[in-house]
Formats: C-alpha cells, sequence, structure tokens
C-alpha cells in the first residue's frame, strides 16, 4: 500500500496486466474450482479498490459487502463495484456487523496499519479467507497475534507484497540465486523522493459522514486533519510505520525471499526529520512525525542489510531511487520498481537488464498475487506471501522503527522473537490500544 | 495618468491586430473565455503552419501551476508559485515582458500532484480579480497591479479548504463576486469584499460557477464536494441540487450547458450524465462512462459535445460523444488531461504532453491541419485564444505564446 514516491497515484480502471509467465499457471487451470466467492471489502479507499478490482476481475467473486468510516467513499465504492460487475454489494460503517451479517468467505483487508491485526483475527475467526495489505501489524505483538489465529483458524491468509510474484522480481530471484551475482556479502535497500519543511496543516472537523472516532480505532484519538486522510497517514506513526512501515517491507522481504537466513541478529537504526522539522500535533494543527529520512542496518549472520530512506534531494547521482541492491563479487544486481532489474557486472562486461511488468497506473502486480490466493484456496496450499511470509517481513521495518525510537541496537532473537537484554525496547513490541480496543494476545 | 496611457497602448495592440488581418479578434476575461463555454468568436487565424511550426512570440516562466489566462487588449494575466510565494502577473501580449507582478505567501500544497496555483484570475473592467488556494481574495488595478483591497476569505470565514484547495476563478455577477467556496459558494461585494451570503460549512467543489438561467431567475451552478448545485448568484438560494458522488471529492469541470441540457461529467472513472433542466430537480436523461471529465471541461457544439477523456495518469483520448444519447461517435488517443477551445468552428488542443493541433470541428473524424510541439511538461491547463495569439503553459509555469495571425 505504498503511497507514492515521485508521482501521483489515484484509483482508476487498471491497465491489462501484461502477460504473465507465471509458471503454475497452467495447473491451476486443470484444477480449477467453479466455486464463487462471497467478498467482500474492508477499508474502501484507493488501494483497497485496486485490490477488489483484480476480485471481480477473476470472475470467481461475488462482491457481497463492502466496509468503510467513510459513507461518501462507500457510496462510491458500491457504485463502482456496480459498474464494473453488476454486483450490489451491501454498505456497513463498522466491520464487526459486516462480518456477523454476511459471513463472506473471502475478506479483503485495506485500512491504514493499526486496524490490520484486529479487523484479520475477527475475519479468520468468522472463517473467512483473509487477504490483507503489508505491513501485517503496526507493532511485532500484533503481526504474531494475526499469525498466531491464522495457524489455529486455518483459512488462507495472503498478504499484499506482490513483488512476491510480480514477473521482474521473479526472474531477478531466478537469477540471483544461480549465482551470477556472485558471492553477496552485502544488500542496500532505498527509497528516495523529494520533499521539504513541514509546515501544520490545520485540525478541523470529520467531513460530513466520516465516523472519525472509529478511523482512530485503537490508536490515540487525533484531531481531524487532511494531512492524516485519504492517504498521508503512513507518515503519523500512530498508524502507520513511515517509509521504512510502507517501502521497506517490501524490500526487505525480497531479502528474505533470496537468504535462507530467516531473520537478522542485530538491528541499527537511526534518521530523524532534519528538513520536515520538528513534529507539530496541537489543538491547531498537525504535520506528519515520521522521519523523513532514516538508516537502518539489519545484521545477518553472512550480510549486512543497509535500508536508506530520504524524502528530499530528489534527482541525486543515484541511478535509481528505489529498489534493492545485492552487491556480489561478480557484480551488482538493481532490482527495482518501473525501472525492472538491472545486473552490473563487475568487469567489462554486457549490463543485463530486464523490463518491469506491471500493472498501471500504480504499477503493482496485484491480478497474480489475486490468482496465487485463489489457487491456494481452492487447493489448500501456501500462497507465495502467506501469513508466515509477510509476519517475518513486517517484523523487519518494526524492529528498525524501535531501534531508532529507542537511538540503541537491538539484538533480537529472531526463533523466540524476542528482543535481548533490553526490557525498555522490549515493551515496543506491543502497544496501548485505546479502549474499548483490546491489543489482542500473541 | 497610467489609465490612459494603458488604454492609447490598448488602442494602437487593437489596431495593429488589424493590421495582421484577423478578421474578428477577441479579449479573453475570464476563465473559459468571453462566453463561458470554450468558444471564441475569432476567425481568421492561421490554421495551417508552416513545417517548422507556428511562430512562438516569446516564452516565459510564472511558476509552478495549472492557472488559465485571462487577456484584455495588449495584456495577459496569469499565476504560479515559486520560493513559498504565488504571484499573479501582468505580462505584455506582444512580448511576454513582465508590466506588473504581485507576490503573497502561499504554500505549494503538492499532495499528489505537482502543486502551485490551481485557480485562474478574471477581469472585469478595469479591475483583475484572484483567489489563491487558501482562500487569498485580491482585487488589483488591472493596469498597474495597484491593490484595491485584499483578504483572506477563508481566514475570515473559517471555512473548510477542500482537499486541492479552492480552484474555481472569481464570477462576477453584477456588483458581486460569486466564488466556488463553501458547499454552494459564497458571494462577496466586488468594490469592498464584503461578504454577502454564504453557503453551509462543507467541502466545496473544484469548478467555476457557471451561470445559466431557469425559467427568469438568474442562477449560477457550483460543483460541491458531493453535487452540482444550483444557487441565486444574488444571494445564494438554492434552486437545485444533483447528488453527484466523484472520488475525493473531485467535482472539478464545470458543467456544459446547451439549451435546456446541462452535462455534469468528473473524472476517477464516475463518467457523465445528461439532465433535463427544465424540470426542477433536474431530470437525468442519460448516465453513461462514455466521458470522465478529470480537469479541463468540454466544449459543446451543434449537438456534439468533445471533451478529454480520463485522468491525469491514464493518457486519454480526445472524444466526441452526441449530446443526446452519449453515444461516441469518435476517439483521437493520447491527447491526456490536456484542453481545447473551439474558434471559427475548429478545434485548439493542447495535449498533455505539449502538442498543439488545429482541426476542423466534426463530429465524423479528428483530422488535423497543423500539428506542432510547443510545450514539453505536464500540460494541463486548456490553451486560451486571444487577438490571433494561443496562451499554452505546463506546470512547471513555462507559457509559450503562438502567434496565428494572419499577416505575412
Amino acid at each position: 500500500m505504498e503511497r507514492n514516491i515521485n508521482r501521483r497515484k489515484f484509483l482508476r480502471t487498471t491497465a491489462v496486466a501484461a502477460a504473465s509467465t507465471f509458471a503454475a499457471a497452467p495447473f491451476v487451470r486443470a484444477e480449477e474450482s467453479n466455486h464463487t466467492y462471497r467478498t467482500a471489502l474492508i477499508g474502501s479507499g484507493w488501494w483497497g479498490k485496486n485490490i477488489l478490482k483484480e476480485a471481480m476481475g477473476s470472475k470467481r467473486c461475488k462482491i457481497v459487502a463492502l466496509a468503510d468510516v467513510d459513507s461518501n467513499v462507500l457510496e462510491i465504492a458500491a457504485d463502482q463495484v456496480n459498474d464494473l460487475n453488476g454486483d450490489s454489494p451491501k454498505k456497513y460503517g463498522d466491520f464487526r456487523e459486516l462480518l456477523a451479517k454476511e459471513r463472506p468467505e473471502i475478506v479483503i483487508i485495506a485500512t491504514p496499519d493499526h486496524w490490520h491485526a484486529l479487523i484479520t483475527i475477527q475475519a479468520l475467526k468468522a472463517g473467512a479467507h483473509v487477504f490483507v495489505e503489508k505491513p501485517t501489524g503496526h507493532s511485532v505483538n500484533e503481526s504474531r497475534a494475526m499469525l498466531k489465529t491464522a495457524r489455529e483458524a486455518g483459512p488462507v491468509v495472503q498478504v499484499g507484497l506482490h513483488r512476491r510474484i510480480g514477473p521482474h522480481h521473479v526472474s531477478a530471484m531466478k537469477f540471483l540465486k544461480s549465482g551470477q551475482v556472485g558471492d553477496v556479502g552485502m544488500v542496500r535497500l532505498f527509497a528516495y523522493s523529494g520533499g521539504g519543511k513541514e509546515k501544520p496543516t490545520p485540525n478541523e472537523d470529520a467531513p460530513d459522514g466520516m465516523n472519525w472516532e472509529m478511523w482512530c480505532g485503537p490508536s490515540p484519538l487525533r484531531p481531524f486533519n487532511k494531512k492524516l486522510h485519504p492517504g498521508g497517514w503512513r507518515n503519523f506513526l500512530d498508524y502507520g510505520n513511515g517509509t521504512l512501515g510502507d517501502w521497506g517491507v517490501h524490500w526487505l522481504d525480497q531479502v528474505l525471499w533470496w537468504t535462507e537466513e530467516k531473520y537478522p541478529r542485530r538491528v541499527f537504526c537511526s534518521g530523524g526529520r532534519s528538513v520536515r522539522g520538528e513534529p507539530v500535533n496541537d489543538s491547531r494543527g498537525q504535520t506528519s512525525d515520521a522521519p523523513d529520512h532514516q538508516v537502518a542496518t539489519y545484521e545477518f549472520e553472512n550480510f549486512t542489510c543497509v535500508w536508506e530512506h530520504r524524502q528530499f534531494a530528489e534527482n541525486g547521482p543515484e541511478k535509481h531511487s528505489i529498489g534493492a541492491c545485492f552487491y556480489g563479487t561478480n557484480g551488482t544486481l538493481h532490482i527495482g520498481w518501473r525501472d525492472g532489474w538491472t545486473f552490473y557486472p563487475t568487469h567489462r562486461g554486457q549490463t543485463i537488464h530486464e523490463d518491469s511488468q506491471l500493472q498501471e497506473p500504480d504499477g503493482h502486480n496485484l491480478k497474480l498475487l489475486w490468482t496465487d490466493f485463489l489457487k491456494a484456496i481452492d487447493r489448500r496450499e501456501p500462497p507465495v506471501s502467506g501469513i508466515e511470509i509477510g509476519h517475518r517481513a513486517s517484523v523487519l521495518p518494526l524492529l528498525g522503527m524501535i531501534s531508532w525510537r529507542t537511538g540503541r541496537s537491538i539484538e533480537w532473537n529472531g526463533a523466540k522473537e524476542e528482543i535481548v537484554n533490553d526490557p525498555e525496547a522490549a515493551k515496543l513490541l506491543s502497544a496501548n490500544f485505546r479502549a474499548p480496543w483490546v491489543y489482542p494476545a500473541a | 495618468m497610467r489609465d490612459g496611457l494603458g488604454e492609447g497602448l490598448a488602442l494602437l495592440a487593437l489596431l495593429a491586430a488589424g493590421a495582421m488581418q484577423l478578421a474578428h479578434a477577441d479579449d479573453w476575461p475570464q476563465w473559459r473565455g468571453p462566453d463561458r463555454n470554450g468558444i471564441s468568436k475569432e476567425s481568421g487565424w492561421l490554421d495551417h503552419w508552416p513545417d517548422e511550426g507556428p511562430k512562438i512570440t516569446w516564452k516565459a516562466t510564472v511558476g509552478l501551476g495549472f492557472s488559465s489566462f485571462v487577456t484584455k487588449a495588449d495584456r495577459v494575466y496569469t499565476m504560479g508559485h515559486g520560493q513559498d510565494v504565488d504571484t499573479v502577473f501582468c505580462l505584455d501580449t506582444g512580448s511576454g515582458k513582465e508590466i506588473w507582478k504581485h507576490s503573497y505567501p502561499a504554500e505549494l500544497g503538492d499532495k499528489y500532484f505537482p502543486g502551485g496555483t490551481t485557480g485562474s484570475p478574471t477581469l472585469d473592467g478595469n479591475r483583475l480579480y484572484t483567489l489563491s488556494r487558501w482562500g487569498d481574495l485580491f482585487c488589483f488595478e488591472a493596469a498597474n497591479g495597484k491593490i484595491l483591497w485584499s483578504k483572506n476569505i477563508q481566514k475570515e470565514t473559517g471555512i473548510r479548504i477542500p482537499d486541492w484547495g479552492f480552484t474555481g476563478a472569481p464570477f462576477v455577477y453584477k456588483n458581486l463576486l460569486v466564488l466556488n467556496i463553501g458547499d454552494a459558494g459564497m458571494g462577496v461585494d466586488k468594490n469592498t469584499g464584503n461578504v454577502v451570503w454564504k453557503s453551509a460549512n462543507k467541502n466545496a467543489g473544484y469548478s467555476t460557477p457557471l451561470p445559466f438561467s431557469q425559467g427568469t431567475e438568474p442562477l449560477v451552478v457550483i460543483g460541491s464536494g458531493q453535487s452540482y448545485v444550483a444557487v441565486n448568484p444574488e444571494n445564494g438560494k438554492e434552486a437545485w441540487r444533483v447528488r453527484w458522488m466523484t472520488e475525493y471529492g473531485v467535482n472539478g469541470a464545470d458543467p456544459l450547458i446547451s439549451g435546456e441540457k446541462i452535462l455534469i461529467s468528473t473524472g476517477y472513472g464516475k463518467g457523465a450524465g445528461l439532465f433535463e433542466l427544465a424540470q426542477n430537480p433536474p431530470k437525468e436523461i442519460w448516465k453513461s462512462k462514455v466521458l470522465r471529465t478529470q480537469l479541463s471541461p468540454g466544449v459543446i457544439k451543434d449537438g456534439f459535445v468533445y471533451g478529454m477523456d480520463g485522468d491525469t495518469d491514464d493518457d486519454g483520448p480526445l472524444k466526441c460523444i452526441e449530446l443526446q444519447t452519449g453515444k461516441e461517435r469518435w476517439s483521437e488517443p493520447k491527447m491526456g488531461t490536456g484542453g481545447l477551445l473551439i474558434a471559427d468552428g475548429k478545434f485548439i488542443v493542447l495535449s498533455s504532453h505539449g502538442e498543439l493541433s488545429v482541426a476542423p470541428v466534426s463530429p465524423d473524424a479528428f483530422k488535423p491541419t497543423a500539428r506542432a510541439q510547443v510545450l514539453g511538461g505536464k500540460c494541463w491547463t486548456a490553451p486560451v485564444l486571444s487577438n490571433g495569439r494561443v496562451y499554452c503553459r505546463n506546470s512547471r509555469g513555462d507559457i509559450a505564446c503562438v502567434d496565428l495571425r494572419g499577416g505575412k
């Protein structure tokens, strides 16, 4: 659900996905089920509707219900569903009522991060298969609770890490794992965009038809502010985890996809708001509060992984503004976004490049991820970015944020999922939920 | 003294224009032209260009934004943003030279787009009115930029700023400025800036109040956050409201009115609807996805609608549809969210990629007689034709003044 780095991205009719070479496709056809799934969307904004379009496009889903805390958003989304496939979904302001009354077989969850865990857990307990956006949880133990419930409950969970299945990612990973990059000693992950000093935006009453109290849900109740909604919450730490949580999770997941190690041993992160300025949150107005730049070091057994983002000094000397660089003895492999992947050999040799194959205008591969989700449900087998994978990937940015908050390195026992010898930091694995919402038990 | 001199120059400019053999020349004093419909009465301008393209008389840079142009005689006015200020410019139409400018502090406001000024100025007699995205309202002496009055109307009234700020141009009605501020507009005394009437404190949309009449009552139709609403410009009294839900509340494009029909069209996949104005509230005739106008409104000519279909990322087509039925007649691809006007039975179209073209208006096909790349970048502002010159801009604020006067 990454918010755009350098271009605006609004929902509109998605382009047809580029032809996929997804190897399993013939098997899907061979075993294809005819079952039509009663499908509901919770969080009916920009990204939620992107996912919903793939559900409709699959012709295997009847859209029975939509939920959103904003009745305007609901009305527009319901109209769009009706226009696109003729379904007339019921509209709910409260996801609990939706789950109770509709008994959906599939639930798509595309709310801001702070709602993911509670809704996922309730949907799973209601027996639904869940497609939930990344990162899984807003804090580590929320994600663990999601994992625990999924293991107990049984339905399929797909986490929206579409870069696990995007064609250029699949082929880049094949190239990387073939050994052609040589021995990889370091990985650098990065996201650069533009920006400057941030001035407070005035608080105001929430728009007519919006249940702002419910939007804030288990997180602190801030005054309504245009900076927060729609979309801006990603840079407010009460509801998101900044660029590291939004973009970092995709690229850290690429590292976990590549390495045989399951987690880093140590994490250190520094950064701040040198350019955007001190966060403001007073009765008059608000700025965001996520760091405008961050460097996080993830120490693995056999390599070092560095995350770096900045939201200023656009158009720097870097060849690529987003992605992952795997530095090996034979050269550097860059896996990017719209720029596909490129291998820069160490010695005089031809660079090797492959273009991306994305669905535009938002540059994703949700169609493939949705197809994989249905296949997993049909066959009762793990999807390509299931809850285990999504959880492990989501923990990494969250650990980075804990190190950034405490200002010291975090020693991580990944087997037990515990922070070693630092009770203060360990407390940040959980969060305080605003009553009546209760923090889920892991 | 200065006024007198200004008018003298204006007269000279008109004489010069005459000498350049324009059959009919016109000022463009407000958004969408003299008749607010995207149609100019100018004729005699060059509709065939040499291989090297038309003459670009001058270029200028006014800063970030999408503000359109207004003209009177030898003066052209627009706005742009840079270095934490908005600037209102008065330029010489012949040279692009700055006559005056005025800057005031303003935010860039680059929320999911490049940011900068989005509204256009309005000329009324010897005055120029501007409204910023954040509510700064100015009345200038058009000749010299002297501020006759100014205020921040948003701070004064405490009214909500919609997500992308106030964007509709001020519309002059008798002694009032009608502004797209609040749920159903606001009326302000044009001589003092005093608020005469206002509407509920809800999000405005982004269109410019469009005048029409229903029976004997003068009305303006305004794009609001959740509807298009018609009010009496004298007192703000609401006549009707058509609920029209567009994503993010972007009821942006002015509706198009032809006789007793009103066509509403917005973007984000929403589409268009034709309504019968003889009834109150207007009765729906058809609704369709055939035309989804995100930014610049189309133009109606002889029962056909010509407009850009799709959003800024779509690189969509210019389309011709039948007004009465919504049936598509033709579709010219890759025009993007540019804009067009019609003059002398011909289109002047600026694609969002900066290609300017001229083609005869026809419901059968789009067949350009002239085409040239006049700008780069994002051209989301409709071109303006005045006194044989076409004014084009991009989001960076680069202006190209294209001279289509028919002189040798």
